[in-house]
Order: structure tokens, then C-alpha cells, then sequence
């Protein structure tokens, strides 16, 4: 009988120190994984670099400050570092026939003048630029094109492409 | 009746030497003490954070019994939530948890987070635990601030 009582009291006791053991052998704790992501870039392809009537053996240039200037617009992070990049024909094409252009300069600003901000000369390689306050910057575009003494008459075009990215 | 009182509370008294025995004398304690911080992300850019950052991963720092030894197991987020309910997936690799008994994050055993991880603590009853990972962000994520909580559960092994 007191055999009985006595297993029991100790079967008891184990029993409420078992809640205490599990309480104090393991333990927890939490931290926050953040991020900030920023605004996609957008870029928008404004205004074509139009050279309007070219003679025959007649250079001919557009500066970036030509009201016919090539550009575009970029819309992004404000404040962000971006990089830009181009990809720039050496020739405008109609049919068969091509037009030498070359001499290209370019004007990147955070107001859309082709002045006032920063000229460079385009290429693959990366310029590096930064956004406005709003996250905005403009890019502007001028060439120069060479036809032949022979160039044949027609509508000359090509495709220039600016790429951007955040660094 | 006196006698069957003295009985239980000798039984208390030595169950409760022998389970502090069986954990080693000093409660568990995990603490964390620096989140993982992806910082500025760019839409479609993943952004990789390195256990051994010493800016940017996360850590951790347990304390208990000298020489204990534990397991740790994560709890981790699948996806940062974001503004207006938008989410970004967050990864963890095979190797982007550390174990540090010194709580040095030069010198960390690599683990993988998703599974459980046994080790044991210093003379002086610490160790420290480092966590990077990689947030993926799509080409259309939305902007924002986004966030996930990790979780760190250590139990001592007996």
C-alpha cells in the first residue's frame, strides 16, 4: 500500500517536472528578411532622328540641339544610377540602296533640353547616367549622313536602339 | 499524512535534479539580432545576399548550456509580401545557413536551412547562426517595400 502511494507520488511528480523540461530545452526567435524594389525603367522611343532632304554628295548633320534631333524618354527610379547603351546603324537603307551616316553625339538631361545637361558620344559601351528627382532623364540623339555623288533618290531609314539598365 | 507530504516532495526534488541534469543546468535562449536585408532590388534582377555578410545576412545568437549539443530548424518564408498584396519569391539555398560556435562570421560550418542542422555549443554555452539567401524579383514585380519572417527554433539534444 505505501509502496503503491509512494510510486505514484514520484510517477506524479515526474509527470509535472516533464512540462518544465520540454519548456526550457528549446527556444525560438524571429527575424524579418526585406527588401525595396524600385521602379521598372521604362524607355520610350519620343522623336525620330530625321535629317529631312539630303543632296547627292552633300554631307549633312543633325546636332543634338536640332529641333530634329532623335529621342527618347526614360522613366524610372528617381535618383537612380542607370547605364546606357546603343546599338547604331552605319547605314540608312531604301531597298537596296544604302546611305552612309556616322558622327554620332548624344545629350543625356534630367530636363527634357538638349542642353544644359550632359554630351557623350553613344556606342555599346555604357554611359552612365543618373535619374531625376522624379525619375526621369532624356536622351537626345544627332548624326551625320554622307550620300554618294551617285545616291540614289528614295526614302533612306534605320533603326537606332538605346538600351537601359540600373547599376 | 505529514509523512506522504515529505514523500512527494522528496519525489519533486529529485525529479527535478535529475531533469536538470538531463538538460544541462542553463535554460535555451536564441535570440535574433540582425534581419536579412536584400536592400534595393530591381525588377527582374535577382539579388543575392551571402551568409558571410557581415551587412546584410541575417543572425542569430543562442545561449545555454557549455558544450550542449543542439539541432536548429528554420522556418522560411517562400515569398516577401509586398504593397497592395504583390509578392516576390525569396530562396534559400543548399548552402545559405552558418553555424558559428565562436560567433564569428569569418569562421561559419555551412548548412542547408530547410533541413535541421546538429551541432553542439562552445565553453562558454554560445554560438552564433548566419542566414543569406536570394530574392527574385519578376520583370513586372511591383515597386515597394516587401518583407517575410524566418524563424529559428534550437533544442537541446539529449
Amino acid at each position: 500500500m505505501k509502496t503503491a502511494f509512494r510510486s505514484s507520488v514520484v510517477a506524479l511528480a515526474l509527470l509535472l517536472l516533464s512540462t518544465v523540461m520540454v519548456a526550457a530545452q528549446s527556444n525560438a526567435a524571429s527575424i524579418q528578411a526585406t527588401a525595396v524594389v524600385q521602379q521598372p525603367i521604362n524607355v520610350t522611343g519620343a522623336r525620330d532622328l530625321g535629317f529631312g532632304n539630303v543632296f547627292p554628295g552633300i554631307n549633312k548633320a543633325i546636332p543634338v540641339t536640332d529641333p530634329n534631333s532623335g529621342r527618347w524618354d526614360v522613366v524610372g527610379q528617381a535618383n537612380a544610377n542607370v547605364q546606357l547603351t546603343f546599338t547604331l546603324p552605319a547605314t540608312l537603307s531604301d531597298g537596296a540602296n544604302t546611305m552612309p551616316i556616322a558622327s554620332y553625339d548624344a545629350h543625356h538631361n534630367t530636363s527634357n533640353s538638349p542642353s544644359g545637361g550632359t554630351n557623350f558620344t553613344p556606342s555599346g559601351a555604357p554611359t552612365s547616367a543618373a535619374l531625376s528627382g522624379t525619375g526621369a532623364l532624356w536622351v537626345f540623339i544627332g548624326a551625320t549622313v554622307s550620300p554618294a555623288t551617285n545616291q540614289a533618290a528614295g526614302s533612306y531609314t534605320g533603326s537606332l536602339s538605346m538600351t537601359v539598365v540600373y547599376f | 499524512m505529514l509523512r506522504r507530504c515529505s514523500w512527494f516532495a522528496a519525489a519533486l526534488v529529485a525529479a527535478l535534479g535529475g531533469a536538470l541534469a538531463a538538460q544541462g543546468g542553463r535554460p535555451l535562449r536564441v535570440d535574433g539580432v540582425r534581419e536579412l536585408s536584400f536592400g534595393t532590388v530591381l525588377p527582374g534582377i535577382p539579388r543575392q545576399v551571402l551568409r558571410t555578410d557581415p551587412v546584410a545576412s541575417g543572425e542569430f545568437q543562442i545561449r545555454g548550456e557549455k558544450f550542449n549539443p543542439v539541432e536548429l530548424t528554420f522556418a522560411l518564408p517562400t515569398l516577401m509580401t509586398g504593397p497592395a498584396g504583390a509578392s516576390m519569391p525569396v530562396l534559400f539555398g543548399g548552402n545559405d545557413a552558418g553555424y558559428s560556435v565562436t560567433q564569428s562570421i569569418a569562421s561559419q560550418v555551412g548548412f542547408d536551412p530547410s533541413q535541421p542542422f546538429q551541432s553542439q555549443l562552445d565553453k562558454d554555452g554560445r554560438a552564433s547562426v548566419f542566414l543569406g539567401g536570394t530574392a527574385n524579383p519578376m520583370a513586372s514585380q511591383r515597386s515597394g517595400s516587401y518583407s517575410g519572417t524566418v524563424t529559428l527554433t534550437v533544442a537541446y539534444l539529449p
